[in-house]
Formats: structure tokens, C-alpha cells, sequence
């Protein structure tokens, strides 16, 4: 072997925890690989394993084609065959509401459903419906319900008879015999039909049996009761794996992050041993035989580093199942897949070679004259060189071009047609070159953000000031551990920024289209009955009932409708935020105007127009005009003397009201007043906007966690490699913090010191983050074409701030403690 | 060659030795492997003297002034530092003993490399706390010629400043007494004669107690006085002592081993 490697790695096995501390972001990044690998396979086998849309007991289906009702009959009669269930889902009218009508034979293997309360329909004009569409449509057990499955079918009259529990209970779902079902529509056609045979027959003979049946221009499939599962479960699984794929993504960045900070620790690692280093080169060592052996060091670290990966995630994937039995959840084990395991660990040695390269031929570089030196001095360097400098800057010109290139082409708020992802592809190209020229300028930037940073902890004595000093006299260091943390951070302020502006959007969108938890209209226009809003507000279960009225009209060239729901009727119509102009002193002659409108119609606060409606005709000066939309997706809101100027009849088109408590008990008992009020009239409609609301804010903010959460895995590389860095340069810095011991710091002064420096990364790096991500997040925003307010989280933003600091203040405790316990003698004599 | 008298060591002004050690012993590791690195040393250091400690290799200099200078703690045996005792006290004690009394000068000088000489200067009386006597700083840092060089970093300036701006560090907070760790080990000829004539001064002008420990008679001889150290015990001493002196009772230890 070559003496070199020899030596290098004869000092490695010496050391092995120091190995594994080098790879330590790479250890932590192949977990989360291999851990996202695992989480897939726990997910597509428990998923396979589970049910599909077809029972198990099904052998045979015969689906993708035309069967009839009386080729069902034939069916059943074959040979073999000991059940055939007819499937037939038909949407109806039940009322107002609509509700999906689904064949089930309500007993047998071929069921799909269980009972829970009641029985199962057995005569014609008999259904059983689920839990939820008890709960929604009020379709009690003993209550009769009008079905209408089209306009030219006669409506039938059914009663529930009772309550079964589907394998997915959508909310809107009753369960008939088939003769039920299919007496509901005029054709006589079934979706498919699932086949039980009999206990020893042919599967093959009563395959063809059936398949003669059916027989024709259109005939259907037979297949598989299994590859119908298959298929199904399989159609599951490629959503899953689409999911996975964005994971994939977020986990592609944690790695890019693992290998910048392996190439810091690395650089770290080879300065502590740039004597050694010159040696070898004083006594005749080559510089390619010392890259040789650093590579190879390299190399070693990513398969110790990946292995144990790999193998920690495996160890973890294993006690997945055990851990969800005990809690009573079946899941799949992730068994053992060989092939990604090695990969795993092949893009663990890629990232740490590619990650080792750099620092390997600099430290090659070291004069043999080094040997001879004294190491009290050496390292520290700050600055950084001009190529460096140069590659830098351009870089920079190229973020700045690209951001210049998309705020030209940034679409009119609310265009049409309007395709923003080139135009996200711009900014994401542009954020990386932006990221690259943070990497290669980080030195320069870390001193100007220490000096903000420092200015409090400076002012705090000795401790705070050498601390300050400690980051800014390695600002290479510093550099290159804060970009990482900046890379975490700015993808969560961006995300978070984005979310708080959609958040503000949605809020707005919600406030236009749900302003109240209900809404009670009349759906053929006539208007609701005189007394309905007194009686609404008389229940108890309802406040603040506003009745409203609405008109189609048009207003310079422009068809909208206006309506005399005043911006202070109700609470949440707080959130349609006047883009110009004010609500003070509206009244009859003025209006507050959509932003649409005023941009069609090319209207400004102050302007008189024409509003005509049916012939008549008011004139009306615009006193504000909203961001968005207005109230109840309304163009105009006027006055109610100027609605009714406009022909608008008395009586009002609906009614708004909000439950009288929060909760879901208020909010169905105040539905209950609603439907009480229009005793079923059909000609009456319920909305509980307050369904709507929760839903969409609820999506919001499971995709803002979730999409912070697979950040975090950036973040926590990230704050591993502080660690790692903080513990490294502990280590190279004994001398230093056994000369601060004898010059009299305290044991816990050295411990704040240490800690303090480490938390001064996540300072550095938590700034640049956000100073990087917010303006992108405004920028994509913007790129969007959404209408949404730049909005800055601030409180979030702050927590993020504290939070990362904390995190990298707490990797940086254990190697302060470890640094402070040495003696001062032993750190004075230690080379 | 001019030899000087050897002289009775001169009564302590206030009876009290600056620093002292009672029966001192420190012992590495333990059972067969264990190295008594000092037996049982007595020895007191006069207040306003400079005296060096010598001994061949292994003598146990290095620990000896490990342990009067609070870094390291005695197996048995008491230091005295004026009228403290060191021995046994928790290490509070000590790192503020070290803070407020003791100063250090070590071979390799120590400074940190990201704060300016000045900052470097005045560290230890930041840790404590305090401000530096501007008139004693401005007197450090005009005798030892430093004047020019207080916004340079340790890395910008040559072996013989930063050794200066050590010793500046060590004498600006007044110590009790000024360690030193072999001061010229790391020095060319020149720049470690500065040091030591450095040192001499600030016991004549300023009163400042100096030990040194080195292995080179010719830093030897700046001293008032040499103590010899071998195999961990008390070996003699030299008063006023010459190249020659020093040198002789160096080779006449090595001889005796």
C-alpha cells in the first residue's frame, strides 16, 4: 500500500469516532433516504394488503362492458357459480341535496357493507344509508326521502329502513338490493358484476361459461377477482408513488445539504492535520499521492457513513410494525430491499467523494514549509481569493438577471389563461444561481451579518465578544456551515411567506364566497317568503341572520351582479380589504365596486357611472373599490334604496346566517333551524358555508405542514453539520481554550462561549435565509398571478428564527462541555 | 570570563515567600505505572526576584510550575500563593487565582489569532472584568515596542512581537507572579534575548516576581537566581548564576544520573 494512504489511514482506525463525525451529515442524509425508501414500501404493502374497492370473497368480475339484468340472471346461473352481485351506483336528487344510490346485496361474502342499525332494505322503496349521510342529510332511520334521478323520471318516494357502515363513508351514500337501484333509472344496464363461485369449480370452465353469456358487440371483461384487487390497489399505489416523488425532491435537497456540509467538515478536518500533511510532503510524499489519500478517506467515510445509514433505518423501518401493532394498526414490514440499500450507500460515497474533492486538493497544496511553522498561528484565514471572488459575482448577475427577467414578464393580476411555470421554473433557476453565489461569497457576507448579530453579544463582555470573534475570525467556516443552515431556512420562510399570502388570499376568497356558516336562497329566483329572517332569528340556534338581495346588472359595458349586503353586516366581510377609496359614509347614491369591475370598466374612486338593470337606471359614485371580489361574488354593493331604484323586488334573494356557538353541535343545530324553516320545500336550498371554510383552510394548512415538515429534514442536516463543525473545531482549538483556562475564563464561561459561537452559526445562516427567502416567496407569489397581498408572517418567521438558533446553540452543548472538562495543562500540551 | 560571587539569598521584604511549595507531589497514573513527576519538592520563590527553574528533561520543571501556577493540582503537599493555599481548592478558586494573580508566558506564545494584539493584551482583565491601568498599558506598551503593532493580528506579526505582546498580556493585570514556560524556546537568538532582558526589567522596575522555566543556561542566566531541579526532587541552587555556573551544575546532574 502506498505510504501515504498508510499513514492517513492508519490515523483514521486510530480514530474512527472522528470518521464518523466527518460523515455525519452523510450518515444522517442516507437514513432519510433509505428511511423514505423504507416509509414507501411500509406504505404500497400495507396498501396492497389492505382492501380494495373489491371484496375478497369476489373470484370473478365482469366489468368494462354492458351486462344486463337479465344477463345477471343468466350468470347466476351457471355452473360454478354460487353468488353473482350486480354493482349499479346512480346519483339522485334527494330533496335538495344530492345522494348516490349504490347496489349491495346487504349480506353474503359479496357485501361490501356492514349493518350498524336498522335492517337491510329488502322491499322496493327501501334504502340504508351511512353514518356520515345520517349526520348530513338528515335521513334518520323511519324517515322518507323524494328521489329524483333525472328530469324526465317521475320522483319515487323512499324510507330508510337503516344505517350500514361502507368501507369509505363519503357522506353522501345510500344502499339498496339491486331491483331497488335499478328501478331508479330507465336503462337496464349494470357497471359490473362480481362473481363467489362455488367450493371446487373450475374457475377456467365457468370463466368461459360466463364469458358466452356475455357475448357480444360490446361484450365486457371477465376477469380476476385477484387481478381486479391487484389493479386496484396498484392504481392506489402510483398516487402514492407520485406522493413519494415530491418527497423525493425535498429529500434530493436534504442530500445536496449533506454534501455541503461533509465538504466543510472535511475542509475542517484536513487544516487540523495540515502539519501532518507537511510532513509527509517535506519527507518526498507527492501532491497527487496526498489527493489520492484523502479521496480515499473520502471514500471510506461515505461507506462507514452510508452503512450505518442505511443501517440505523433499517433498524427503525423494522420496529415500525411492532410499534403500530401495539398500538392496534396493521402495517406492512418494509422487508429488506437489498438493491436500494446499495444505492443508498453508492449516493452516500458519490456525495462524499464529490463533497472531499475540493478540500483534498487544497490541503494537498500545503508548502512542506508548513511542517516547520508553529501551529499557533496558522489557519484563520477569512478572505476569500479573486476567482473565487469572480465566479461569485457572476453568479450574482445571474440571480439578479433571472429575477429581472420575471419581473418583466410578470402577468396583470387576475389575467386569464396565464401559464406561471415558466415563469416558476425563472425563479427557482434564479434562487439556485442565487444559493451558489451565496456559497462562494459566504465569507464576505458572514462579517457584516456578525457585525449586526454581535453588536448585543459584544455588549455582553469578554465571553460574548470572543465568541463573536471565534465565527468571525473562521468566516470560512462560518460561511460554509451558515449556508446550509440559510438553504433550510430559506426554503421555510418561502414556504412559509407563500402560505401566509395564499392564506390571505384564501381568507379573502372565503370572506367573498362564505361569509356566514349558512345560506338559505331561493333557487328559482322568487325570492324567500316574508318572515323567514324573523323566525331564522327567533330559533335561538342562529345569530346574526341578514337577509339580502341581488340583482344581475351592468355597469359601463360590464354584466355583474350587484347586491345591498353591507360590508359591515357581518363580521367576517372584514376581510374584503379595500384596495382604494373607503367604506366611510356609504349610503344610497354611492357603491363599492369589485377590483374586476373597476379594471373592466375603468373606474377610479370618485367616479359617477350608470348602473342599469332592467331597463332602469341609477346613477352612483364609487367611494372604494375592493382587492377582490365583492361580498357573495357580487360586483357592486349598493345601497338597498338603490337596489330597489334598480327594480330589485322586496323580497330578499336569501339569508346569511352564522350558528350561535362555535362547534359542530351549533353548527348542526343551527342547520336544523334552517331546514325546519323550509320545512323541505324544495324551492329551498341550505348551504353551510362554514363546511366549505373549514375545508379549504384545513387543506391549506396540512399542505403548509406537511411541506415544512419534509423541509425540516434540510433544516436538521443542517443543524447536524453545526454540530459536527462545532465539535470538529473544538477539537482543532484545544490549544485555545486551554490558553483562555490559564488566562482565568471559567469552565463555564468557555461552555457559554463555545455554545454561543455555535448558535451564532444559526444566526448567520437563519439571516441570510431569510433574506434570501422572503423576497423569492414574493416573487413566486407575484409569478403565480395570484391576486395575493405580500404578506411577511413576521411572529412565524421570528419563531423560525429563535427556533434554528436554539437548534444550533443545543448541537454546539455537548462539544462545549466536552472542550470546557479538559484540563488546562493537557490542552496546553496537546499538539 | 567574569564570575560573580555567589550570594546568601536576600531576606523576603515581608518574610513571605511570592509563591512557595511544602512538600510537593504529583504522581502519574498509578500502581506499576505510575511516575512520581515531582517527590516531595520544598522551595519558595522571593517576592520581586526573577529565578528559573532547570532541570534535565523529566526533571519535573514543567509540573512544578504547572502546579504553583494553579493549573494543574498536587498529588500532596501544599502551594502557597503569598498567603493562599492552593492546594485542594475547588477550580472557581483557581481560574479566578489565575484571572486576577498569576500571569503566563508560554513557548509558543498563545495568542488568539482573532483578536488584535490590544484585545490580546487586555484578555485577562476582561475576563475578570476590569479596566486596564491605561498609564501601565501605555508603559507595556512602549517598552516592550509595541506601540504600532496593537491593531495587528498574532498572524501579521513576527515571532519576537507576539512573544512581547504575550508578555505584555501577562504583566498588565500587576500579577502576583509571572510564569513563564520556556519564553525563548520557539525564538531566534536575538528576539529571545530582547524577551529575557524584557523580564529582568520588569523585576527590577516594576517589582514583578518572575519564574521561569527553561533548559537553556544562557536564559538561565538572566534570572537572580536558579533553582535545579532532578528526578522530581530539589537538586541545588545558584545565585546570581553565569553561563558557565549554570552550565557546569547541568552537566554535573546529568552525570550523576
Amino acid at each position: 500500500m502506498n505510504p501515504v494512504l498508510r499513514t492517513q489511514l492508519s490515523g483514521v482506525s486510530r480514530r474512527p469516532a472522528r470518521l464518523l463525525l466527518t460523515g455525519l451529515a452523510v450518515l444522517v442524509a442516507s437514513f432519510v433516504v433509505y428511511a423514505t425508501v423504507l416509509a414507501q414500501q411500509i406504505t404500497e404493502r400495507s396498501l396492497l394488503n389492505g382492501l380494495s374497492g373489491t371484496p375478497e370473497a369476489t373470484d370473478l368480475v365482469v366489468r368494462e362492458g354492458t351486462v344486463t339484468g337479465a344477463q345477471l340472471a343468466r350468470i347466476a346461473a351457471v355452473p360454478g357459480v354460487a353468488e353473482a352481485a350486480g354493482r349499479l351506483e346512480v346519483g339522485v336528487q334527494a330533496g335538495a341535496e344530492y345522494l348516490t344510490v349504490a347496489a349491495d346485496p346487504g349480506t353474503g361474502p359479496l357485501s361490501m357493507v356492514a349493518p350498524v342499525s336498522g335492517r337491510y332494505p329488502a322491499a322496493a322503496g327501501e334504502l340504508a344509508v351511512t353514518p356520515r349521510t345520517v349526520q348530513r342529510l338528515g335521513l334518520t332511520t323511519g324517515s322518507e326521502v323524494e328521489l329524483r334521478a333525472g328530469d324526465e323520471t317521475p320522483p319515487v318516494t323512499a324510507r330508510i329502513v337503516g344505517v350500514v357502515e361502507p368501507p369509505s363513508d363519503y357522506g353522501d351514500t345510500a344502499y339498496a338490493p339491486l331491483g331497488t337501484v335499478s328501478a331508479l333509472v330507465t336503462e337496464d344496464v349494470l357497471q359490473r358484476v362480481e362473481i363467489r363461485l362455488d367450493a371446487g369449480a373450475d374457475a377456467t370452465a365457468v370463466r368461459e361459461g360466463i364469458a358466452a353469456v356475455v357475448a357480444g358487440p360490446e361484450a365486457p371483461e371477465v376477469a380476476t377477482g385477484a387481478d381486479v384487487r391487484l389493479e386496484e390497489a396498484q392504481a392506489m399505489v402510483g398516487e402514492i408513488n407520485q406522493m413519494f416523488a415530491v418527497v423525493g425532491m425535498f429529500v434530493a435537497v436534504a442530500v445536496a445539504a449533506a454534501g455541503l456540509i461533509a465538504a466543510s467538515t472535511f475542509r475542517i478536518v484536513f487544516a487540523q492535520r495540515m502539519r501532518q500533511l507537511a510532513l509527509l510532503r517535506a519527507v518526498g510524499a507527492g501532491r497527487s499521492a496526498l489527493v489520492r489519500a484523502l479521496v480515499v478517506e473520502g471514500l471510506l467515510t461515505g461507506v462507514v457513513a452510508g452503512l450505518t445509514g442505511v443501517l440505523a433505518a433499517l433498524a427503525v423501518g423494522h420496529t415500525v410494525r411492532p410499534a403500530a401493532g401495539a398500538l392496534g394498526v396493521d402495517v406492512a414490514s418494509p422487508g429488506f430491499p437489498l438493491a436500494a440499500a446499495a444505492a443508498t450507500v453508492a449516493l452516500a460515497v458519490l456525495i462524499t467523494v464529490l463533497a472531499v474533492l475540493a478540500p483534498a486538493f487544497s490541503a494537498a497544496r500545503v508548502s512542506p514549509l508548513e511542517a516547520l511553522r508553529t501551529a499557533a498561528t496558522t489557519g484563520a484565514r477569512t478572505g476569500i481569493g479573486g476567482g473565487r471572488r469572480l465566479f461569485g459575482l457572476l453568479f450574482t448577475a445571474a440571480a439578479l438577471g433571472g429575477v429581472a427577467v420575471v419581473l418583466a414578464a410578470l402577468p396583470e393580476p387576475d389575467a386569464q389563461d396565464f401559464d406561471p411555470s415558466p415563469l416558476l421554473l425563472g425563479i427557482v433557476a434564479s434562487g439556485a444561481c442565487a444559493y451558489i453565489a451565496l456559497i462562494a461569497l459566504g465569507p464576505v457576507l458572514v462579517r457584516p451579518v456578525l457585525v449586526v448579530a454581535g453588536w448585543p453579544l459584544r455588549r455582553l463582555g469578554p465571553v460574548g465578544r470572543l465568541a463573536v470573534g471565534g465565527v468571525g475570525g473562521s468566516a470560512r467556516r462560518a460561511a460554509a456551515v451558515s449556508v446550509v443552515v440559510a438553504l433550510g431556512v430559506t426554503l421555510i420562510a418561502g414556504t412559509l411567506v407563500g402560505g401566509a399570502s395564499v392564506q390571505v388570499l384564501a381568507e379573502r376568497e372565503l370572506a367573498a364566497s362564505a361569509p356566514a356558516d349558512f345560506e338559505l336562497s331561493a333557487s328559482d329566483g322568487t325570492g324567500l317568503p316574508p318572515g323567514y329572517a324573523g323566525r331564522a332569528a327567533a330559533s335561538g340556534a342562529l345569530t346574526r341572520v341578514t337577509p339580502y338581495r341581488r340583482i344581475d346588472t351592468t355597469v359601463g359595458g360590464v354584466e355583474t351582479a350587484a347586491t345591498d349586503l353591507a360590508l359591515t353586516a357581518l363580521p367576517r366581510l372584514a376581510d374584503l380589504d379595500l384596495a382604494a377609496g373607503t367604506t366611510d359614509g356609504f349610503g344610497p347614491g354611492r357603491t363599492v365596486i369589485a377590483r374586476y369591475v373597476a379594471d373592466l370598466a375603468n373606474l377610479r374612486v370618485g367616479d359617477t357611472t350608470a348602473v342599469t338593470a332592467g331597463g332602469r337606471t341609477v346613477r352612483l359614485t364609487v367611494s372604494g373599490i375592493l382587492s377582490d371580489m365583492g361580498p357573495l361574488h357580487s360586483g357592486l354593493v349598493v345601497d338597498g334604496s338603490d337596489l330597489t331604484g334598480l327594480g330589485a323586488k322586496a323580497a330578499p334573494t336569501g339569508l346569511l346566517a352564522d350558528a350561535s356557538a362555535d362547534g359542530e353541535q351549533a353548527r348542526t343545530a343551527g342547520l336544523h333551524a334552517l331546514r325546519d324553516l323550509t320545512a323541505g320545500d324544495p324551492r329551498y336550498g341550505v348551504a353551510v358555508l362554514a363546511d366549505q371554510r373549514d375545508q379549504l383552510r384545513g387543506n391549506l394548512t396540512v399542505v403548509l405542514a406537511i411541506a415544512i415538515a419534509l423541509i425540516g429534514l434540510t433544516v436538521l442536516i443542517a443543524v447536524v453539520g453545526v454540530g459536527a463543525t462545532t465539535a470538529l473545531s473544538v477539537v482543532e482549538r484545544v490549544r485555545e481554550s486551554g490558553l483562555l483556562r490559564a488566562v482565568g475564563m471559567s469552565r463555564g464561561g468557555l461552555r457559554t462561549m463555545l455554545t454561543t459561537e455555535s448558535a451564532l452559526y444559526g444566526v448567520v445562516g437563519a439571516a441570510l435565509g431569510i433574506a434570501l427567502g422572503v423576497p423569492y416567496a414574493w416573487l413566486a407569489v407575484r409569478a403565480t398571478g395570484l391576486n395575493a397581498p405580500l404578506t411577511v408572517p413576521g411572529w412565524q418567521l421570528a419563531a423560525v428564527f429563535a427556533a434554528l438558533v436554539a437548534l444550533t446553540a443545543l448541537a454546539g452543548v455537548m462539544p462545549a462541555r466536552r472542550a470546557a472538562r479538559v484540563s488546562p495543562v493537557t490542552a496546553l500540551t496537546t499538539d | 570570563m567574569h564570575i560573580r560571587p555567589a550570594s546568601t539569598t536576600a531576606p523576603d521584604r515581608d518574610g513571605l515567600a511570592a509563591v512557595a511549595a511544602v512538600d510537593l507531589v504529583k504522581v502519574y497514573g498509578a500502581g506499576d505505572t505510575a511516575v512520581r513527576a515531582l517527590d516531595g519538592v520544598t522551595v519558595g520563590f522571593d517576592r520581586g526576584r526573577f529565578t528559573a527553574i532547570m532541570g534535565p528533561s523529566g526533571s519535573g520543571k514543567s509540573t512544578l510550575m504547572h502546579c504553583l501556577a494553579g493549573l494543574d493540582t498536587a498529588t500532596s503537599g501544599r502551594v502557597m500563593l503569598g498567603g493562599t493555599d492552593l492546594t485542594a481548592q475547588p477550580d472557581r478558586v483557581l481560574t479566578k487565582a489565575r484571572r486576577e494573580r498569576i500571569g503566563f508566558v508560554f513557548q509558543s506564545f498563545n495568542l488568539l489569532p482573532q483578536l488584535t494584539a490590544a484585545d490580546n493584551i487586555t484578555l485577562p482583565l476582561d475576563l475578570a472584568g476590569r479596566k486596564a491601568d491605561p498609564a501601565l498599558f501605555d508603559r507595556l506598551v512602549t517598552t516592550l515596542g509595541l506601540a504600532g503593532r496593537l491593531t495587528h493580528r498574532p498572524s501579521e506579526l513576527s515571532g519576537g512581537q507576539q512573544q512581547r505582546v504575550a508578555l505584555a498580556r501577562a504583566l498588565v493585570s500587576r500579577p502576583e507572579v509571572l510564569f513563564a514556560d520556556e519564553p525563548t524556546g520557539n525564538l531566534d537568538s536575538r528576539s529571545g534575548a530582547e524577551v529575557l532582558t524584557l523580564l529582568r526589567e520588569a523585576t527590577r522596575d516594576l517589582g514583578q516576581t518572575v519564574v521561569m522555566v527553561t533548559h537553556d543556561a544562557g536564559a538561565a542566566a538572566y534570572a537572580d537566581r536558579v533553582v535545579l531541579l532532578a528526578d522530581g526532587r530539589l537538586a541545588g541552587e545558584i545565585h546570581q548564576p553565569d553561563i558557565a555556573a549554570v552550565t557546569e551544575a547541568l552537566q554535573a546532574l546529568a552525570a550523576g544520573r
